[in-house]
């Protein structure tokens, strides 16, 4: 047993190694927060209405039919925009449910936005201070929650949803609410 | 010698109460407290205090907001991680999860007092032996010894 | 053509290192003298390559050669010449052939300086260093090549990160790699050590001074880093705890416990064996640092551009070098001899108590640096550690190291008398003790602010006291001079450096204690009162500088005796990176900074948002720092001396 000291230094040392050898298999963003409102109702937060927009809701969510998805989104925010078409196709090909909250924007760009492209979102709240978003724990745009139909968070995408995404994460998400239902 | 004992013990006395803790319960303090604890979550390695980022301003705002209601500095601890997670505490919790974390130093410095400790011993022990001479040793130890008797 | 050159030099290089570690090695094996002896011309030879092929890089940037992909990602034809020189390193590839060059370079100064220690010993040390050469420049030339180039070059370069522009930033990586591969030569002499088996006072003579310059250069190092990062980053704060901040940290800390530890086993001849494993520790520290920098493995300020395949490559490095010197270690430690006795109460003893407090705050910060990668793998959640952890840990472990540094000078070795000295205690005692009441008295002072004070008067008063007991005091003026003229510089390098540390101390308390922060929106014309400073918005002005156009405040401060000064806070904008910075204007002075910074203006632009930051003693941070380093150099050149008249003696 006297004959192990020596060997301590070396047996931290290769426990250190293990964690550092998972840590880069992994290849996570160290940046990249998951949601903590997991398996959580979604909170009630009040938004206001957008003219000419049906005025998103939290009981939209609740006893829905099937599960939706709540996009946070701004004129000013860059990936939004390439996000724009893959939230089109899923609205109109794939008939999902999407609302969308408009975060720290002008009511008059948030319109300009939507009135110059297709609108995705089947209702619109706006959270001009941010403020409601942040009992979302949203840090950043665009996020995206995927609300089954209790109103439950399911899961919290960060940054745009682009093509791997939506068929890798998404939409098999979805599918998977959807078939807990049965 | 003991004199000089008993001065040291009053001057041990008087001294703290020659200064005040500045125990200002100031809204403002209390933020600021609470700024220098919260991590940015869009910056690299930020606090509230430090950063200028829209998010940050946004938190800071909350922060001022719930002070104003009422809340204590541990509520809105409290208030922020259920919406963010323990990822916004710089200062992580007293919790069981953190037990190594905040026991750890001690830990290292037990560690160091007892392998210290170990080695002193290990020396002093070697001390009290001595050096054992081997049979051949002793012989020749015997041979010139009872040569170099006249 | 010469970035070829310099791509075909430096595989050269890898050859001859490869060279350099196997013939010395077999040459040990094979009791080969020729082979032996051929291991500093191996390491001559590969300095001059690298260097050279150093040299190549350092032309295509001054030149803006932008066919060289590295140029052109990294710098930009209107970058100032001595920032197109700093981009050298400003990146992983161009850093890690500096790392390599200092490496070559370090190992052809012990090929010269070591040409009389005992061969065996030195054909084990280049070997060794060889072997880490091999290491770091095969990684280079498969994974992080500096010499690619591109097929269409490109017309202008793209680099311009314009924080990185700055004296201080540029020149504090030569510093701190000149001190991370220090440390590579004790290693070096510590695994030689170990696989001969014994550690004779030839050996511990030689890990001092190079221990010295490593460590020199990582104070001066991680100082600039700190300034620069003060001036620079616009909050006002010198130190963040950041994982990468840490890293630098880390083997400063353990070359500081292997500084003292190193004193022991020259004087007396004992604590070989873990004075060995401090060595193998410091540089593992550094190798470490490499790969939480490189590896985008933890969030940071300061990381280059993260590359987990990077990482993994340093990750083998570290399992390899410090893995093996580890196991090494546990395989022939316990057959080294140990030396002479000393009792718990001594000279020795106090050493002892500073290695344990230095390597329990190295195990804290990696405790605390590590801890996010920890839970994540055993818990799956996500937590942070910033500075009010470490703050909170840090500081109370330092604490007794410092009591203690102000009187351990004054104990004797293998046994001291504490009665001789206890009066010299409380004198010392008394004296902080008067001395910061004092301060905090007059200005209105915290605990933690008294205690700060107490701890730097304290460190102050002992070193000084036990200085002029060792050169007399009591003796007449005429013995006095001679004693002090006649005193080994080491001794004055302990005191230099003690002092800077308390000086170090005085300065974060200060500043820290009695700072002033005020933020609020401001209008032209309004004044604000700062201490005895009045300080008025002047003007703003649209100004243009090279590659930037901003926003230029001027502000007026007029101190209380009637002096005027100007500072002028930026809010810059760089068009080629579409980035806005804040340029903070710092008036900085003995015994105090004022640091404003420029912050948004409101819709309107008829007020702006003004942080203004005062900072009492703040200077004495960097001050003592340099203090500290200042009295490493000094011990430095008395050690020299006896080393090379030794050795001759030999």
């Amino acid at each position: 047993m006297k004959k192990l000291y020596p060997y301590s230094p070396l047996i931290v040392f290769f426990i250190l190694i293990l964690f550092f050898a998972r840590q880069l298999i992994l290849k996570e963003d160290p940046s990249e927060l998951p949601s903590v409102l997991l398996e959580e109702r979604f909170p009630e937060i009040i938004l206001k209405k957008l003219d000419g927009y049906k005025l998103f809701s939290v009981t939209n969510l609740m006893n829905a039919n099937s599960p939706s998805l709540v996009n946070i989104w701004s004129s000013w925010c860059v990936p939004c925009k390439i996000e724009h078409e893959f939230l089109m196709r899923m609205s109109s090909d794939h008939n999902i449910l999407i609302y969308g909250i408009n975060y720290k924007d002008k009511k008059e760009d948030a319109l300009k936005v939507l009135d110059l492209n297709d609108n995705p979102f089947y209702a619109i709240g706006v959270d001009l201070d941010g403020l409601q978003s942040i009992n979302l724990g949203v840090y950043g745009v665009p996020e995206t929650f995927i609300i089954d139909s209790d109103g439950n968070i399911r899961y919290r995408h960060v940054g745009p949803i682009l093509e791997y995404d939506m068929q890798n994460i998404i939409l098999p998400i979805l599918g998977k609410i959807m078939r807990e239902k049965i | 010698m003991k004199t000089i004992i008993k001065f040291i013990f009053c001057i041990f006395f008087i001294v703290p109460v020659v200064f005040a803790e500045n125990n200002i319960n100031d809204k403002n303090q209390d933020a600021y407290d609470l700024y220098k604890e919260l991590r940015c979550l869009v910056c690299q390695n930020q606090s509230l205090l430090e950063s200028n980022a829209p998010l940050a301003l946004d938190l800071r705002k909350v922060v001022l907001d719930k002070l104003e209601e009422g809340y204590t500095k541990e509520d809105v601890k409290t208030f922020l991680v259920e919406r963010y997670g323990e990822f916004i505490l710089l200062k992580p919790k007293y919790s069981v999860q953190n037990i190594l974390l905040w026991f750890g130093p001690i830990f290292f410095l037990l560690i160091g007092v007892f392998v210290t400790f170990i080695f002193l011993r290990k020396q002093s022990m070697n001390k009290e032996e001595g050096i054992s001479l081997s049979k051949e040793e002793a012989d020749n130890l015997k041979k010139i010894l009872d040569n170099n008797v006249p | 053509m010469i970035i070829e050159l310099g791509h075909f030099f430096l595989a050269l290089a890898l050859s001859i290192s490869i060279f350099q570690f196997l013939l010395p090695a077999l040459g040990v094996k094979f009791n080969s003298y020729g082979m032996m002896r051929s291991a500093s011309i191996a390491a001559f030879i590969s300095f001059i390559l690298v260097f050279l092929s150093f040299l190549s890089l350092v032309y295509a940037y001054i030149t803006s050669d932008f066919s060289v992909s590295l140029v052109a990602k990294n710098s930009h034809s209107l970058k100032p010449l001595i920032y197109k020189i700093s981009g050298v390193w400003g990146n992983h590839e161009g850093s890690l052939l500096l790392w390599v060059l200092i490496l070559t370079f370090y190992s052809a100064a012990v090929a010269i300086l070591g040409r009389r220690l005992p061969l065996k010993l030195i054909s084990l040390v280049l070997s060794c260093q060889g072997l880490i050469a091999a290491a770091f420049i095969s990684f280079i030339l498969f994974t992080s090549n500096p010499f690619i180039r591109l097929f269409f070059p490109n017309i202008e370069g793209e680099g311009f990160n314009p924080i990185l522009q700055d004296f201080g930033l540029a020149i504090h990586p030569p510093f701190l790699y000149l001190g991370y591969v220090g440390l590579s030569v004790t290693f070096s002499f510590s695994i030689a050590a170990l696989l001969i088996g014994k550690v004779d006072t030839i050996w511990v003579k030689w890990v001092r001074p190079w221990t010295l310059i490593a460590w020199v250069f990582l104070t001066v190092g991680i100082a600039l880093g700190s300034w620069w990062a003060y001036r620079e980053l616009g909050w006002g704060g010198w130190w963040f705890w950041d994982p990468v901040e840490n890293a630098s940290f880390m083997p400063w800390l353990a070359a500081t416990a292997l500084l003292h530890s190193s004193i022991v086993a020259e004087k007396r001849d004992t604590l070989k064996a873990w004075t060995i494993l401090l060595a193998i520790i410091a540089f593992s520290f550094s190798l470490l640092g490499t790969f939480i920098v490189r590896s985008g493995v933890l969030i940071s300020v300061h990381s280059f551009a993260s590359d987990p395949s990077r990482g993994l490559y340093i990750l083998l490095l570290l399992i390899f070098f410090t893995g093996g010197g580890l196991a090494l270690f546990a395989k022939k430690a316990p057959y080294l001899k140990s030396g002479s006795l000393f009792k718990p109460l001594s000279r020795e003893g106090a050493l002892v108590i500073n290695n344990i407090i230095f390597a329990s705050a190295a195990a804290t910060v990696l405790l605390g640096t590590l801890y996010p990668i920890f839970i994540d793998a055993i818990n799956n959640s996500k937590v942070s550690v910033g500075p009010p952890y470490f703050e909170a840990v840090f500081i109370p472990l330092m604490v007794p190291a410092i009591l203690l540094c102000a009187f351990s000078p004054m104990l004797s070795w293998k046994r001291a008398v504490i009665e001789n000295i206890i009066e010299r205690i409380i004198a010392v005692f008394i004296c902080a003790l008067f001395l910061a009441s004092l301060i905090i008295i007059m200005n209105d002072g915290s605990a933690s602010a008294f205690l700060g004070l107490f701890l730097g008067f304290w460190l102050i008063c002992g070193t000084l006291y036990e200085f002029f007991i060792k050169v007399g005091i009591k003796s007449s003026f005429k013995i006095f001079i001679q004693r002090a003229l006649n005193l080994p510089r080491s001794a004055y390098g302990m005191s230099v450096a003690h002092i800077g540390v308390a000086i170090f101390i005085i300065g974060v308390t200060v500043s820290s204690a009695w700072r002033i922060d005020i933020e609020k929106p401001i209008i032209l014309g309004e004044k604000t009162i700062v201490k005895d400073m009045e300080i008025t918005f002047k003007s703003i002005k649209r100004v243009a500088g090279p590659n930037w156009n901003a926003d230029r405040g001027e502000f007026e401060i007029i101190t209380s005796n009637r002096d005027k000064h100007f500072l002028y806070p930026e809010r810059r904008f760089y068009p080629a990176s579409q980035v806005n910075t804040s340029e903070p204007a710092i008036m900085s002075g003995i015994f105090s900074d004022l640091y404003i910074v420029l912050g948004e203006s409101n819709d309107n632009a008829d007020s702006y948002a003004l942080r203004i930051y005062y900072s009492p003693f703040i200077s004495w941070i960097w001050f003592g720092i340099l203090l500290m380093a200042i009295g490493g150099v000094l011990s430095l050149s008395d050690r020299k001396h006896r080393l090379g008249y030794d050795l001759k003696r030999v």
